[in-house]
């Protein structure tokens, strides 16, 4: 079974195949994904800036990592789960998407880093409290992560624009929504954003 | 009926490939530098984080970040409404985040500086916590939705 009749039997699936047609629950999942992200997101930045020095000074960087890691990881989690979801209903044309196959690489890089400074930065960190110094390292971890999250932010926003090969749905029954329309310009009233098929108000 | 004396069309954002979306990536990390670190006091309040730091000296903290993630996004938000200032107009779902924003920055810097500020009872934290946090998941979802309806 090649990658790709792997997205198209994914997709195909009943469960995939109902959110897909459901001219809700793909918005929600978005949503829920980029809420996700925005309650979520700050919590890597504000340890990261911990480790460069940059804020929450007077707090114990230990304290600060050790404070947001179970939060961390329960964002992780919704933020992957609705993520999966998305992927999973459209899993072919996510498949043909650049974007999205960059995003999966600077994934696989986040799982590297964390490979790399878990037992070097981040579970040291309360060394760093009783020396009273940052070492390179962990500022080097902290930069890596910051870059590797922006990454992930703007691959992330990028799917949405590439336009899938021609014809690749044409198997799917009942009503396909392509990946969030970038908004352009179109004179008002608002037309519906897919063009067409959903209720006008 | 909302009149515009201004074409859109020659707005840059319609008429460049790359404005557009690097507004947005823009825009989603502004937003997720102030809402994160409102959230992050949000969670304190809740009592699910930053145990050992009131949460008076935390939002102290986070406040500056929360300022400068919020320019961020009020700077790159209007920018994105002029490239289609009519369409955005009659959309349900802006209209709704436009709402759930203005709510979100008033609560924020009245009622949630208040509490956060001083040493309230746990309830009173916990319930102007997941007020803010619904707020602010509202904002983002109300903007999600522009896209869809």
């Amino acid at each position: 079974m090649s990658l790709l009749s792997f997205c198209q039997w994914l997709q195909s699936t009943d469960f995939f195949t109902a959110i897909r047609g459901s001219w809700y629950v793909y918005p929600i999942v978005m949503s829920t994904h980029l809420a996700g992200i925005a309650l979520f997101g700050g919590m890597i930045v504000v340890t990261d800036l911990r480790l460069l020095g940059i804020t929450m000074r007077k707090r114990p960087v230990a304290d600060v990592i050790r404070q947001l890691r179970p939060l961390k990881w329960i964002g992780l989690a919704i933020i992957a789960t609705c993520g999966i979801l998305m992927f999973g209903s459209k899993a072919e044309e996510y498949y043909f998407n650049t974007f999205f196959r960059t995003k999966l690489v600077i994934l696989t890089l986040l799982g590297v880093h964390a490979l790399v400074f878990r037992n070097r930065v981040y579970r040291r960190a309360a060394e760093f409290d009783t020396t009273g110094r940052i070492p390179g390292q962990a500022k080097l971890a902290a930069s890596l992560s910051l870059l590797l999250w922006t990454g992930m932010v703007i691959a992330g926003r990028g799917i949405g624009y590439i336009e899938p090969p021609i014809g690749i749905h044409a198997a799917i029954p009942g009503p396909y929504r392509s990946m969030a329309p970038p908004v352009r310009y179109s004179g008002a009233p608002a037309p519906a954003a897919d063009g067409g098929g959903s209720a006008t108000s | 009926m909302f009149m515009l004396a201004y074409d859109p069309t020659t707005n840059p954002l319609n008429n460049n490939e790359w404005s557009f979306p690097l507004l947005e990536i823009i825009h989603i990390s502004g937003f997720t530098l102030s809402i994160g670190t409102i959230a992050i006091v949000d969670f304190r309040l809740l009592g699910l984080a930053m145990k050992y730091v009131k949460p008076a000296q935390l939002l102290k903290e986070m406040a500056p970040w929360t300022l400068v993630g919020l320019v961020i996004m009020l700077i790159s938000g209007p920018l994105i409404f002029s490239s289609d200032p009519l369409m955005y107009l009659y959309n349900e779902s802006f209209r709704f985040k436009m709402g759930a924003l203005l709510l979100a920055i008033i609560y924020n810097y009245t009622i949630h500086r208040m509490v956060a500020s001083r040493d309230s009872s746990p309830g009173v934290a916990k319930v102007v916590g997941a007020i803010s946090l619904l707020l602010w998941i509202s904002v983002v979802a109300g903007g999600l939705f522009i896209a869809f309806y």
